[in-house]
């Protein structure tokens, strides 16, 4: 029997059969990576290197990273409070979104790219404390549409960054370096 | 006094005559059994309802319990005391040496005992090595609302503070950690030590009783010193050298 199957796929069509299931497998695998590398979609466009360029600080629209565990996406109140006196906020299609938010109440639906699992207590507060800045861990947003990851956010990452922070203070690393500093 | 672990994520190193950082006392002459710190620790550290059929084959999830005890035959029954048991926090643990990947590690930072949710596999070693009984395990998903849609009403009521627990992972009370977290968060960002009594945990704030307190007891100053210092204090199972941080008051 498996000695038939193979004498079929030795002949031209089999072998074309077997070159069309490479390229099934292989086309069906590239686009799965490609899938789950894209940043998911946001209900704005929104150009983060555009609001820096101005000059707007990171606090002012995160404010929470200052004063505890998270950031804080802006309310609509925050980006109508500028967007209001910006002509263009009423053509333009890409601000739709915003416009209609401030029309109908509803917020807008942003998506958190940053995130880390349920099973981590992650506090913005102690970082920015410890004289960390924004850009060292989200990359340099001067340069970036929607916000992306400048690197994967996991448990080594942290930990190497713990390390080095802690090295040579043997109080700080018993803290630093402590399962129950995150997980709980 | 114990021999100094080789594996330095396995139990306290104290030294000669050192008690460890936070500690609890419980005054069983207060206490009335009235299960107002079982419900309290419950919401505050998103414990899962077991539901009926579960608490029957003894799954029921609590990280604090009240055992009863009574004098005579039924029916003249007279209840003597209550007394609320849970976890230890020891110096010397034993649930920790047994498990395989560690998820049971010792803080050495906070002096606990602690229970790494996403390091477990759940073989369930702990729990079995664990002479006061409290720790449990998830049976089952729980938390899930694409099992139970019920579920769904009570995703709004969960600590965001706290880790909710999925399937086939051991857990336990953390002596609430996050609220320890944040106490000292608080006073770090206010440039100050954490005062004693400044928060508490869920079951001491709810004992309506006061009977249980909580704090510092490397501190000889505070409230859980000064009344774990009083000769009617004892502590469960001292005997097997597991450095209880919990002191039961009894007999005043």
């Amino acid at each position: 029997m498996i000695k038939r199957i193979f004498d079929w796929l030795r002949q031209p069509l089999g072998l074309v059969a077997v070159g069309i299931a490479f390229l099934a497998l292989f086309s069906l695998a590239a686009y799965g990576i490609y899938y789950t590398q894209q940043p998911p979609a946001q209900p704005i466009q929104f150009p983060h290197k555009t609001h820096v360029a101005f000059g707007i600080q990171c606090l002012y629209c995160h404010p929470g990273a200052e004063r505890g565990p998270s950031p804080g996406l802006p309310s609509t109140a925050k980006c109508w409070a500028c967007h209001q006196q910006i002509a263009k906020t009423q053509t333009s299609l890409l601000l739709a979104p915003l416009v209609e938010s401030v029309r109908t109440g509803v917020p807008v639906q942003w998506v958190p790219v940053a995130q880390v699992p349920d099973f981590v207590q992650y506090n913005h507060r102690p970082h920015i404390a410890a004289g960390l800045n924004c850009e060292d861990c989200h990359g340099d947003l001067t340069k970036m549409t929607i916000y992306e990851n400048p690197q994967v956010m996991n448990m080594g990452w942290c930990l190497n960054c713990h390390k080095e922070k802690s090295a040579g203070n043997p109080e700080l690393e018993t803290k630093l370096l402590d399962c129950g500093t995150c997980h709980y | 006094m114990m021999n100094k672990s080789n594996i330095p994520e396995v139990g306290a190193n104290f030294a000669e005559g050192e008690q460890g950082k936070w500690g609890m006392v419980i005054d069983r002459d207060l206490c009335t059994g009235c299960q107002a710190c079982v419900a309290a620790c419950s919401m505050e550290n998103n414990v899962a309802f077991v539901g009926e059929e579960d608490s029957g084959y003894g799954r029921s999830m609590h990280w604090i319990r009240i055992e009863r005890f009574w004098e005579g035959e039924y029916p003249e029954v007279k209840m003597t005391s209550q007394q609320p048991v849970l976890c230890q926090q020891c110096g010397h643990a034993p649930c920790e040496p047994v498990c395989p990947p560690f998820a049971a590690v010792h803080s050495q930072a906070e002096q606990l005992n602690l229970q790494v949710y996403n390091r477990c596999v759940g073989t369930r070693y702990c729990a079995n090595n664990c002479p006061y009984q409290v720790r449990v395990f998830n049976w089952r998903d729980y938390t899930d609302d694409r099992l139970d849609p019920a579920l769904v009403t009570l995703k709004n009521q969960y600590n965001p503070d706290v880790t909710v627990r999925r399937r086939g992972v051991m857990e336990k009370c953390t002596f609430c950690i996050q609220r320890i977290h944040k106490a000292q968060d608080k006073a770090k960002s206010e440039g100050r030590e954490v005062a004693d009594g400044e928060f508490t945990t869920a079951c001491a704030q709810a004992c309506p009783a006061n009977a249980i307190t909580f704090g510092r007891v490397d501190n000889p100053e505070s409230l859980v010193s000064q009344l774990a210092g009083q000769n009617r204090g004892s502590k469960l199972l001292e005997e097997l050298g597991t450095l209880p941080q919990v002191t039961y008051l009894n007999g005043g």
